[in-house]
Formats: structure tokens, C-alpha cells, sequence
């Protein structure tokens, strides 16, 4: 461990020290203004004018500085040549590589907050720019420019997770009936990075974005259930199951994941020991809630060490 | 509720405001609408839960209204949004301020979760902290009342932008959840009867937060701290006195008053050749308090600190290179009272992760990443003293390989790649020689492969496909062998989705979906009589498809959405036949004398089965540019079959006496079918 952390800080210091001496710079080019751009782009002009980019009122905003060229770079050279799309213009297409379409953005950006681990996003790893959630000219949704609301726009990508949320328990994410929305994706996840660089959580630990909405689980409690501290996902799903509470798998069985020793956590409950079953020895650890009929208190306990008061 | 009320009417209150802001550029659009909902659900207590789960449908009709108001100016902008009034699904949000100035927002909201109506207990006291009464198995003349949640969470915040580059943000929120869900309770363990309980609900969680720093490019750094409490109006729930339980208190736990804070620094700076320097750092603490503990009559306090911190350095310094290298530490220490005898169950860990991920822009527009991580998770429970029981340490190896390639306009194709080899050094010869190893630190490995396509054929037509397959191997290495443990042994996934959306012109927007799923989970037990395994299946498929066709562009539009989703859950038991031969199973086994069990009629058939199936059409018209009317009908229908709920029995009595159970009817009946005709108004302006 210690070897490799040497090696990793070492690694870190000569980057740091490469990075420190070199510089970058760019040069500037002519600028026509946006009136000009007006000219043969109205509608787009108009709903940048009106849009939060438009707003004179914000320091730094495209408004008080190039106006469209801000993004769009120097339109000196692309009037010149009567215009057209990507003709000696940034054109935000695909054919310009991710990292540069994005660094228009975060040129203003980079420094906001919740966009400050753009770097580590794991969405910049799989060359997902802004412009594939946002839209600057026709968002659908104002707020934050969205080009569809959530969580639609995420499972466009995401269709898995839009599997698992039609799943028959689930975190109420796709609850609308007129309008509303009680959680969001956003809710638990930044898009735009965190230092959970896979999932991007909004919280140092999985534990811990649980226990914001579920704080009662929280404790400390006298009698801890191992699993539960180091990690809720060790039983439960995040954004969908077949089986209720959000669990990975159905008591007895999850619970006899782990559990086993002489008497009954090691006892195979069948369908025999169901309500119609013919075995009715040890039925109440199969049916109903099952192992929960008796252990209610398994995220913690104040008075039992098995869970049961 | 007071305070809800107050902040309802404050922002209710704002919104007149508006007037007041000057007349700039002004531009004030909003939209008032209602809709009716007549309804007619067909289904038992669970059924008539479930479909109004996060909804508020229990009445046979519903009137839900909603508001939008949006105000923007040159220098300052109000939206207030509203909608479900009276309803248990009611929202209010207003959020205004001066641009580049200041922002605020203030909301309420709520959400219901119903689990089972009129669900029964023996005793008196529901939704309460003292049950009584005596248990009985008269049923019918049980006390009835509703496993159902309902959350409100109200609160508002601030931003300060004009102080920039530097910055504040302050929010607080407060929720309420009261109601009532199922608990259980044993009078001993092992044996004794069996109770699932009402447990009273009646929490309140405040939790404020504050950020505030400095955000200029190269650098941001941002000091945040939040402070988080929970209170709970019941520490227990006082159990009837013929509760035949030994120690004392007569009464059942419930989660204890805590408090939660955190303080963190996250700062970042950016370095030449496009690198960028981010750190992360935070310190917690949490405690609780209760003066139900069994063992410490003074009471319990619980403490538990963590601590955290993070560096990464990424760079991006030549157009086909991004690299990124990482390191995290996080550390849980549980500094509670120590109840003598217990103290084996406090649980600390310590997880370091270091990584390096690289990506290579490559010739024929092919984009390839990769990456090495490495997590270290050292555990230990405070005060263990049997040497079987100590934890071990897991030692993790993960790499990564994903190619993009993205040569056509209408066409990017991915495949990844993801393996994990997990070790698990035992610290002690007992605990290596334990059986006793539990599948989330057990040495295991897991492969993961994905791939996708997304098509682009025509301009305005969408189609992606995605497969992925994941399979977990638990295994734990013994003197160089692998030895066969009990308990989960490995979990294979198979996920297929498919996705479409094609506009047609002006005519019509037409979509889809496809999903299918399949998990196995296999697993095993030694330690009791009869060694067994269970291989349990979940398999899944649905599709959707929906349209907006516009009959009359700009005025008719209809629109309708069909889904369907079909879960089929089994578990093939087996029971080792060299211990006792099929047909010969006897008490001991846990199956009963007489029952005729075997391998052939102990597999469980009905494991979460459900089926899930709505339609729903609507038809908006638009008379003029402002108004506009709309008329649908829905049908949905939940059908689920579940071996533990089917013929479900509030009281069984066993034999023996002792196995008896009294259950409120938690979860069962679950499915329903409902009609839902709708029809409303709205007005732009």
C-alpha cells in the first residue's frame, strides 16, 4: 500500500511540475458583433436576447461581452465568406471534438458551482458534452436550459435505469400525474461530476445520500446490523426492483445471503411453508414479511441484538 | 403545520410582487389549468394502496389545479409554480431574484407512499406509541387503519451572486413524515410468536445548509457545512402487558433523536496543458441519543465520525489525451457508549482508493478508455474478540476498457469492458476457516460487458440498442483451494433495452420502447440439517409505445401511451440428496412430518410475479392561442402473485403454539384495475 501510494504521489508531483511551466495562449481573432449576426439569424439572435445569456444585468455573461461570438468565436471570416453551416464559424457540430465544444462553455462555466468537477465527470469521460442535455437556443426546459425535462432526458441514454424505475418498487422519479415530480435524478445525482466519478452521487458515500432523505436510518444505533453502515446497497436496489422495499432479492433468501447457522436462518423455506403450503412447522419465517415478521428492526435497534424489538 | 402555513402564504404573498418590479423589458407569461379525474378502482385493501402509491386517488373523483406564473425583467425574474391544491400531492415553488444579484426560492411539497388500507391489528393504539390489548385470532373484529406515509417538505434558500467572484448559498428545508408502516416484533429469538405491528410515524427532520467561497477561474474553493436533525415524537412503541417478554422495557424501538453535521472544503484550480487540480474534503459527525436501551440504564449515546478526503488531477493536454489520476479516503469510526457485551457490533472501516483513467482519441473517429482502480477496505468491529468473527480486509482490483467509435453522422457504437477481482485477507487462521463469510466481503469477481448503438438514420428519427451483461462470482480462497461456503454464491445479469422515437413530418411523433431482464441469483446452505441450494430467477420484459399524432396542427392533437411490464419470479430449490433422499424430509428439516416434500414440489413458482399494464389516450384541443381543453381516458391494471402473500392468513396459529404470527395484511392483494376517465381547461397568458 505504501509503495503504491508513493508511487501515485510521485506520479502526481511530476505532472503538477510539467503542468506549472508550460503555458497556453491563444490569439484573438475579428469580431462583427451580434447585430450582424442578427442579420441572417434572427430567430436565434432573438431567443438569445431572451434568454439568461441575453441578461446585461450578469457579470461576465455573453451579453456584456461578444454577444453570440462569445461561443460561437469571431464571425469576421464566416461573413466574409457568405456564411453557412461550420463555414469559418464554431459551430458547436459534431464534428468538432467534445473537449472543445465543451470548453466554450466552461470557459464561463467551469468556475460555477456544481460544475467545478466537470473533469471528473464520467459523462466528459464518455465524450458526452453539454449541448447533449442543454440546449442554449430551444431548451424545453427553461431552468437550466434542458433540452427535455427530467428524467426523460437521462433515459435517453440511461435506458436501463429507465427499465429498472418501471420496475413495480421504485423511488417515485416518474410520479407525474399532473406536472408534478417529487424526485428527480438530479435529486441524487450531479451530472456534471463528482468525486464518486462512476456514479456521480451528490455525497461522499452511498450511506450518506441515503440518509439525507432517509434519516431515521441514520442511528448510530446501540445494535448495528453490519451490512447496513458499510452500505445500503448490500440489500437494496437504487432505482428499481421487482421486489418491494427496493430489496435486491426476496426475504428469507436475501437474508440467508448471509445468515446461516444451526436452527432456523439455515432452513430452506419452500413453497411448503407458505399460507396454502402443507408444512405449517416454521411458517413464520416464510410468509407474509417473512424473516421481517419477527426482525422489524434490521437497519438498527436500540433494545435487541437480533432486531427483534 | 404552522410553519407550513407560513410559508405557503409567504409565497403566495410574493407574487403580487411582481407588479411592483419596474417596466423594463417586462414579460409576465403564465398558465392556470384543472383537471378532473373520475375515478373507478377495482381491488382489495393492497390493491387500491398500490395504485395510488405516490398519488392521492383515493376518492372517486379529483379535481387537481395548477398555477405558473414566470416574471422576467431585465434585472429581476419570479416564477411561482403550484399545482394538486389540497391534495396530498400539493406543490408550491417560487423562486425570484435580481440577475447577477441574489436568488431565492421557496417551496413546499408533498408525497404520499400508501402501502396496504385497512390493514388490522389485535390491539388498540394504532398510529400511536402504547399498543393494547391481547392478541387473538379473531380476525375480522381486529382494529383497522392504513400502512401509509405522507411526507411535506417545506423550506427555502438564498444565493448571493453579487459578491461574485465570490459566493454564498444558505438553504434550509424542514420535513414532516406521520403516519403508520409495518413493524415486526418477536416476543424471544429465537422461537416465540411472531408480530407485525403499526409502527407510528411521526418525524421531523430539519437540515440546513451553508456554502460559501470563491469561484473564479483558475480557482474555486468552497467551504460548506450542514447541520441535520432528526426527531422522532416516539422513542418506542409501549407493547400490551400479556407481550411475553423477559427484560425489560416492555416495548419495541424505534429510531432514536440524532443529529448529523458535516463540514467540507472543495476546491479545484486549473493548470496549464487544459489540467485541472480538484480536492474534496469533509469531517462528520453523528449522534443519537435514547434512554431505551436494554442494557446501559443510564441510556445510550451514539457517536460516529467520518472522514473523508480526495485529490484528483485530471488533464486533457493534447487533443487525442485525457488522463486522470485519483485518490480517496474515507474513514467511518463508531465512537458510541460500548454496551457491555455488545460492543462487537460497532462497526468501523477505512477505504482507500487510488486510479488512473485514460482516454486516447484514435484515427477513424475511435475513442478509447481505460482505467485501473484499486480499494482497499480495511474493517473491523470495535472490541471483537472472537478471532472467527474478525472481518477481513478486501483488496480490489478493477480495470476498464470502453472503445467508442463515432466515424458516422448517424451512427456511435460502444463496448466496454469491466472486471473486478476482489480479495478478502483473513486476518486470523479462525476466521479464514470460518464459513461464516458474507457475500459483501467475501472474495469475489465480477465481469461486466456492455454495448450499445445509437442510429441516426434519418433527421428526425431516433433508435438505440443496449446490452449488458454482468456476472458475480463469490468464492473465497482457502490454502490456495477454492472452498465451497454457504450463502450467496453469484448473481448473473442479463439487461437488453431498446429505444426508438421518429417524427413524422408535422404529422406525428411516434415512440418506443423494448426491455428485457434477467437475474439469477444462486446460493447455498451448509450449516443446517439439510444442505440446500436455491436458484432464484427474476425475469422481466416490457415495451411501450405512444404517439402525438396532430390531427389539426396547432389545435387537435391527440396523444396515447400503451405500457406493458411482466415480471416472472421463481426458486428452483434442491436439497443435497445424499443427506436425505427426495421424499424423506422430517421435522428436523424445517419441513414438517407428513408434508411429502421432495425436489419436486418445494420450488416456489409465484416470487414477485406481476404484471403491469396501462393505456392511456387524451385529446387536446386548442381554441385559441391561450386556451385550451383536453379529454382522456386511462386504464391500468397490476395483477401480482407472490408465494409469501397468496391466501394470506392475518393469525396462523402454527403448530407448535410457540410458531404462532398475527400480521396486519401488510402488501397483500396487491393488484387492482382501474378506469380513469379526465377531461380540463387551461389558460395561457
Amino acid at each position: 500500500m505504501g509503495k503504491r501510494l508513493l508511487i501515485f504521489l510521485s506520479v502526481l508531483f511530476i505532472f503538477l511540475l510539467v503542468s506549472i511551466a508550460h503555458n497556453i495562449v491563444r490569439g484573438d481573432s475579428e469580431f462583427v458583433g451580434s447585430e450582424v449576426c442578427k442579420d441572417c439569424h434572427e430567430a436565434q439572435y432573438n431567443k438569445f436576447t431572451g434568454s439568461i445569456h441575453g441578461k446585461k444585468a450578469i457579470p461576465g455573461n455573453p451579453a456584456n461581452r461578444e454577444g453570440c461570438e462569445s461561443c460561437h468565436g469571431p464571425g469576421a471570416q464566416h461573413v466574409e465568406k457568405g456564411g453557412g453551416r461550420g463555414v469559418a464559424i464554431f459551430a458547436f457540430s459534431k464534428k468538432e471534438s467534445s473537449t472543445i465544444r465543451d470548453s466554450k462553455c466552461l470557459a464561463c462555466h467551469e468556475d460555477m458551482r456544481g460544475v467545478e468537477n466537470w473533469n471528473l465527470s464520467k459523462h466528459k469521460s464518455f465524450l458526452v458534452t453539454c449541448h447533449n442535455c442543454h440546449s442554449i437556443h430551444s431548451p424545453v426546459q427553461k431552468k437550466d436550459l434542458l433540452k427535455s425535462p427530467e428524467p426523460d432526458l437521462c433515459f435517453g441514454c440511461h435506458r436501463n435505469i429507465r427499465a429498472q424505475f418501471n420496475k413495480q418498487s421504485h423511488h417515485p422519479v416518474k410520479e407525474a400525474f399532473v406536472g408534478r415530480q417529487a424526485l428527480k435524478c438530479s435529486s441524487c445525482h450531479n451530472p456534471m461530476g463528482t468525486f464518486d466519478i462512476k456514479t456521480m452521487i451528490k455525497a461522499d458515500s452511498v450511506n450518506e445520500l441515503c440518509y439525507k432523505c432517509h434519516a431515521e436510518k441514520r442511528g448510530p444505533f446501540a445494535f448495528e446490523h453490519m451490512p447496513v453502515p458499510e452500505n445500503c446497497l448490500n440489500c437494496h436496489e437504487v432505482h428499481g426492483s421487482n421486489h418491494s422495499r427496493l430489496l435486491t432479492r426476496r426475504v428469507p433468501l436475501l437474508c440467508q445471503s448471509c445468515h446461516n447457522s444451526t436452527g432456523h436462518p439455515s432452513r430452506p423455506y419452500t413453497n411448503l411453508h407458505s399460507f396454502s403450503g402443507s408444512a405449517t412447522q416454521n411458517k413464520n419465517r416464510f410468509f407474509g414479511r417473512s424473516c421481517l415478521n419477527c426482525h422489524g428492526n434490521i437497519h438498527g435497534s436500540s433494545l435487541s441484538e437480533f432486531f427483534v424489538r | 403545520m404552522k410553519a407550513e402555513i407560513i410559508v405557503v402564504a409567504m409565497m403566495i404573498c410574493l407574487v403580487p410582487l411582481s407588479n411592483a418590479f419596474p417596466q423594463d423589458n417586462k414579460t409576465i407569461e403564465g398558465e392556470v389549468g384543472v383537471t378532473g379525474v373520475w375515478i373507478d378502482v377495482h381491488g382489495k385493501e393492497g390493491g387500491k394502496a398500490k395504485f395510488t402509491e405516490y398519488r392521492d386517488l383515493r376518492e372517486d373523483g379529483a379535481v387537481f389545479g395548477w398555477a405558473r406564473l414566470n416574471l422576467d425583467t431585465d434585472k429581476y425574474f419570479l416564477n411561482f409554480d403550484a399545482g394538486d391544491f389540497a391534495y396530498d400531492t400539493q406543490y408550491y415553488k417560487v423562486n425570484g431574484g435580481m440577475w447577477g444579484k441574489f436568488k431565492f426560492d421557496l417551496f413546499y411539497d408533498e408525497i404520499p407512499h400508501n402501502i396496504t388500507f385497512d390493514a388490522r391489528t389485535p390491539f388498540i393504539g394504532a398510529g400511536h406509541d402504547l399498543l393494547i390489548g391481547a392478541p387473538n385470532p379473531n380476525f375480522p373484529a381486529w382494529n383497522t387503519f392504513d400502512h401509509s406515509i405522507l411526507r411535506h417538505q417545506y423550506g427555502g434558500g438564498f444565493k448571493v451572486d453579487v459578491i461574485r467572484p465570490f459566493f454564498l448559498d444558505v438553504s434550509f428545508e424542514r420535513e414532516n413524515r406521520d403516519g403508520i408502516k409495518p413493524i415486526g416484533a418477536a416476543e424471544t429469538s429465537p422461537g416465540g410468536r411472531a408480530f407485525e405491528l403499526p409502527e407510528p410515524v411521526e418525524y421531523v427532520t430539519n437540515n440546513l445548509k451553508v456554502a460559501a467561497g470563491y469561484a473564479k477561474n483558475p480557482i474555486f474553493l468552497s467551504l460548506n457545512y450542514i447541520y441535520s436533525d432528526f426527531n422522532n415524537s416516539n422513542t418506542a412503541l409501549s407493547l400490551p402487558p400479556n407481550f411475553n417478554i423477559t427484560n425489560e422495557p416492555h416495548a419495541l424501538s424505534l429510531p432514536p433523536d440524532n443529529t448529523y453535521q458535516k463540514g467540507a472544503f472543495k476546491g479545484a484550480v486549473s493548470l496549464p496543458f487544459n489540467s485541472r487540480f480538484s480536492t474534496n474534503m469533509g469531517f462528520s459527525r453523528g449522534r443519537s441519543e435514547t434512554s431505551i436501551v436494554s442494557l446501559i440504564s443510564s441510556g445510550y449515546t451514539g457517536k460516529v465520525d467520518t472522514l473523508n478526503y480526495d485529490f484528483a488531477l485530471t488533464s486533457n493536454p493534447v487533443r487525442f489525451l485525457d488522463a486522470k489520476v485519483y485518490y480517496k479516503y474515507y474513514k467511518r469510526d463508531n465512537k458510541s457508549d460500548d454496551p457491555t457485551g455488545v460492543a462487537n457490533i460497532f462497526l468501523n472501516y477505512r477505504i482507500s482508493t487510488y486510479g488512473a483513467d485514460l482516454g486516447l482519441r484514435l484515427p477513424e473517429s475511435f475513442y478509447l478508455s481505460g482505467g485501473y482502480k484499486y480499494v482497499k477496505t480495511e474493517r473491523n468491529k470495535r472490541g471483537e474478540s472472537d478471532p472467527a468473527e474478525i472481518l477481513p480486509f478486501n483488496m480490489d482490483n478493477i480495470f476498464f476498457v470502453d472503445l467508442k467509435w463515432s466515424g458516422f453522422d448517424f451512427l456511435d457504437a460502444r463496448v466496454g469492458y469491466e472486471k473486478l477481482d476482489r480479495d478478502a485477507h483473513y486476518r486470523t487462521l479462525d476466521s479464514a476457516l470460518n464459513s461464516a463469510k458474507r457475500f459483501f466481503y467475501a472474495a469475489q469477481n465480477k465481469d461486466t460487458v456492455k454495448a450499445a448503438v445509437d442510429l441516426f438514420p434519418l433527421e428526425n428519427l431516433n433508435f438505440g440498442l443496449e446490452y449488458r451483461y454482468k456476472k458475480i462470482g463469490y468464492s473465497d480462497t482457502l490454502f490456495g483451494l477454492r472452498n465451497t461456503l454457504f450463502g450467496l454464491r453469484s448473481d448473473k445479469r442479463h439487461e437488453f433495452n431498446i429505444s426508438a422515437d421518429y417524427m413524422i413530418g408535422k404529422i406525428a411523433k411516434v415512440y418506443g420502447y423494448g426491455d428485457y431482464g434477467w437475474i439469477k441469483f444462486k446460493q447455498e446452505q451448509t450449516a443446517g440439517t439439510v444442505p440446500w441450494e436455491g436458484d432464484q430467477w427474476d425475469k422481466t420484459w416490457g415495451y411501450g409505445i405512444g404517439a402525438e399524432v396532430y390531427i389539426i396542427p396547432k389545435k387537435l392533437t391527440l396523444v396515447f401511451q400503451h405500457d406493458y411490464l411482466k415480471s416472472n419470479g421463481s426458486v428452483d430449490f434442491t436439497a443435497d440428496p445424499t443427506v436425505l433422499p427426495p421424499g424423506l424430509f422430517v421435522a428436523a428439516n424445517g419441513l414438517g412430518p407428513g408434508s411429502g416434500a421432495n425436489n419436486d414440489n418445494i420450488d416456489i413458482g409465484r416470487w414477485d410475479d406481476y404484471a403491469l399494464y396501462s393505456f392511456r389516450i387524451r385529446a387536446v384541443y386548442s381554441f385559441t392561442k391561450s386556451i385550451a381543453a383536453m379529454i382522456g381516458y386511462a386504464y391500468e391494471r397490476f395483477w401480482y402473485s407472490d408465494a409469501q402473500l397468496n391466501n394470506y392468513i392475518f393469525a396462523p396459529t402454527g403448530p407448535p403454539a410457540s410458531n404462532a404470527a398475527f400480521l396486519t395484511g401488510a402488501y397483500k392483494d396487491q393488484s387492482y384495475k382501474a378506469h380513469l376517465i379526465f377531461g380540463g381547461m387551461s389558460y395561457k397568458f
